[in-house]
């Protein structure tokens, strides 16, 4: 019994504070969503509201014309997807390439992660200064040389700018973890593959990408998780723009508190977000938990 | 071709394998550099002066000038300490927090045998809370009691996000380890405390601390936080660099310099942790 209390010490200060600051606040942005509540008409009172916020998003009158929210859930839905699509397939080929035993290949490994833990927003102002500028990147710069007229891809593409952004910054942490299973997988395996003539094709889609798949959805499931909450990026790069073009639900959540001032439309928002995410990782999980069954 | 001795067929052989591996090694440096460039580029022009900066070269004659210049610079100090400060108590206040905690999710005997498992699934749903989700109640009672101007406001809720994430990182660490090490320093008398720090404590020691840097990594790195719940005396590093957004093209070597000095500490740590990175975060599912 005394034991047992110990045990309690040492676990209710951080279930404490963690619930206080994430448990808490999450709970009263749920209350929040039910409020008609607008910082800048203080003449309004709050009062409740129901599911009202919640309908301003969702709510289709004509389906010709499709609320902008749904053009953010697209994006933020396209983004996260297309980024870890290319992580997965890209990511997976050059594991493939690094799991080669070269010299130096420990220095190779290194500088591959290096974007990793590159700060989003000194990565974002980075590539937008060297490198994406039409004047003085290098993108303007080299194809003014190969007799290209270099278009603002900030503006034009901009879906298309945080995507090789956001595969810049995770495509690392995908291969550190796919690494790790190519290098897991039993030397006798590779050698009896070997000696049954199984050809470098077979061998990789047949054999490694099966046995590491494992790897690969816990590297989903966790790029999932960290990529849909990604805001820095897209402030530093374009902004959300053109318009509302390349908003995602963390940046249109930021701009109903700081912008509209909203904050009952705000917490309907936030809610949806947390909502998707969990939804998401839900699938995912139990396709893990899944597939770790069969093979156990 | 009959005439071939085996020498010289065993040679041929040794030769194209020579040659095999030497255009992969070519290949596999050529890709990681290209990858790195953006970063090497940056490193490269915080070296240069304004003029020599603005467009792209490698090859130049390389001055502190720069660098001098960012550091003089009261602002730029003033952030820099203020990083320093989330991520050093942060880090510290999180793994005070969750390395006990997370020690008696593993082996520690709760009110009922399957309350160990339900706590840490409830550390793990809050890593998946994103911090929109948590950011208008913080926002208005840290405007209630003015906790946007002193760092304290910050720290909590870094605090609160990045505990959960050492409690799950140091379980699969801890899960490694017998039990029965701990039942029978349990029969020598040994205390909760004692058998966390006496034993556990030494033997995963290499584990919580790629853990904490992998949190400071997190801390020194994050932005949704540091840039709506702090106001100009508080603001860290990566909201000075979100500064640099409006210029066209403007100004390269001073954003160089100072992102090299945001960036590099990071990259650092980051590669110091990379062993552990794989198993702490995927729940020790894959081996690293």
């Amino acid at each position: 019994m005394n034991k047992r209390k110990t045990d309690y010490k040492f676990l209710l200060p951080a279930v404490f504070v963690v619930a206080i600051m994430t448990q808490v606040p999450f709970l009263l942005t749920i209350i929040f969503s039910t409020l008609r509540w607008n910082l800048s008409r203080p003449d309004l009172a709050r009062q409740f509201n129901g599911l009202q916020n919640y309908l301003y998003f969702l709510k289709i009158e004509d389906w010709r014309h499709l609320p902008e929210f749904y053009g953010i859930l697209w994006q933020t839905v396209f983004i996260t997807g297309s980024t870890l699509l290319l992580c997965s397939a890209l990511g997976f080929a050059l594991a493939l390439l690094l799991d080669n035993d070269v010299i130096g290949i420990n220095i190779a490994r290194t500088l591959m992660l290096g974007p990793f833990f590159v700060m989003s927003t000194a990565s974002g102002v980075i590539w937008k200064t060297t490198i994406f500028n039409t004047t003085f990147g290098w993108y303007g710069v080299l194809s003014k040389l190969f007799g290209f007229q270099p278009v603002d891809l900030v503006s034009y593409h901009p879906l298309g700018v945080i995507i090789v952004l956001f595969v810049w910054q995770w495509m690392p942490f995908f291969i550190l973890v796919l690494l790790a299973g190519l290098q897991g997988i039993p030397q006798d395996l590779i050698d009896s593959m070997q000696i049954d003539g199984v050809n470098w094709i077979q061998g990789v889609v047949r054999i490694k990408l099966p046995l590491i798949m494992n790897h690969m959805r816990i590297a989903i499931m966790l790029g999932l998780v960290f990529l849909i909450k990604e805001f820095g990026l897209i402030l530093v790069t374009t902004a959300g723009g053109p318009g509302t073009r390349s908003y995602t639900l963390p940046y249109a959540v930021y701009m109903q508190v700081f912008s509209a001032n909203n904050v009952g439309r705000a917490g309907a928002l936030a809610v949806i977000t947390v909502a998707l995410t969990l939804l998401l990782v839900n699938l995912l999980y139990r396709s893990i938990v899944k597939r770790s069954e069969m093979y156990s | 071709m009959e005439n071939r001795t085996i020498e010289q067929v065993v040679r041929r052989a040794r030769i194209r394998h020579f040659t095999k591996k030497l255009l992969l090694s070519l290949l596999i440096y050529g890709i990681a550099i290209f990858y790195f460039f953006p970063i090497l580029y940056m490193f490269l022009s915080g070296f240069k002066t304004e003029q020599q900066a603005v467009l792209p070269k490698i090859f130049f004659t390389p001055t502190l000038e720069t660098f001098k210049k960012v550091l003089s610079d009261p602002t730029m100090y003033q952030y820099l300490r203020n990083s320093l400060f989330q991520v050093i108590i942060g880090t510290t206040v999180s793994l005070v927090l969750g390395v006990p905690a997370s020690f008696v999710l593993v082996f520690g005997t709760l009110k009922k045998p399957e309350s160990n498992n339900k706590y840490f699934l409830w550390f793990i749903t809050t890593i998946l809370l994103p911090p929109v989700a948590v950011l208008i109640p913080l926002f208005t009672w840290y405007q209630k009691f003015n906790l946007i101007n002193t760092p304290y406001g910050l720290l909590m809720a870094y605090v609160g996000f990045h505990t959960p994430i050492v409690v799950w990182m140091v379980h699969s660490f801890f899960s490694d380890l017998p039990a029965e090490i701990f039942d029978a320093a349990e029969i020598d008398g040994c205390t909760r405390l004692q058998q966390l720090t006496r034993i556990a404590l030494p033997i995963v020691r290499t584990g919580i601390i790629s853990a904490a840097l992998l949190v400071a990594v997190f801390i020194w790195n994050e932005f949704f936080l540091g840039f709506n719940l702090t106001g100009n005396p508080t603001a860290t590093l990566p909201v000075y660099m979100s500064r640099f957004r409006e210029q066209q093209g403007m100004f390269v070597a001073q954003l160089s310099a100072s992102s090299t000095i945001a960036v590099l500490p990071a990259i650092v740590l980051g590669w110091m942790t990379q062993k552990a990175l794989v198993k702490g975060l995927t729940l020790g599912a894959v081996k690293g």
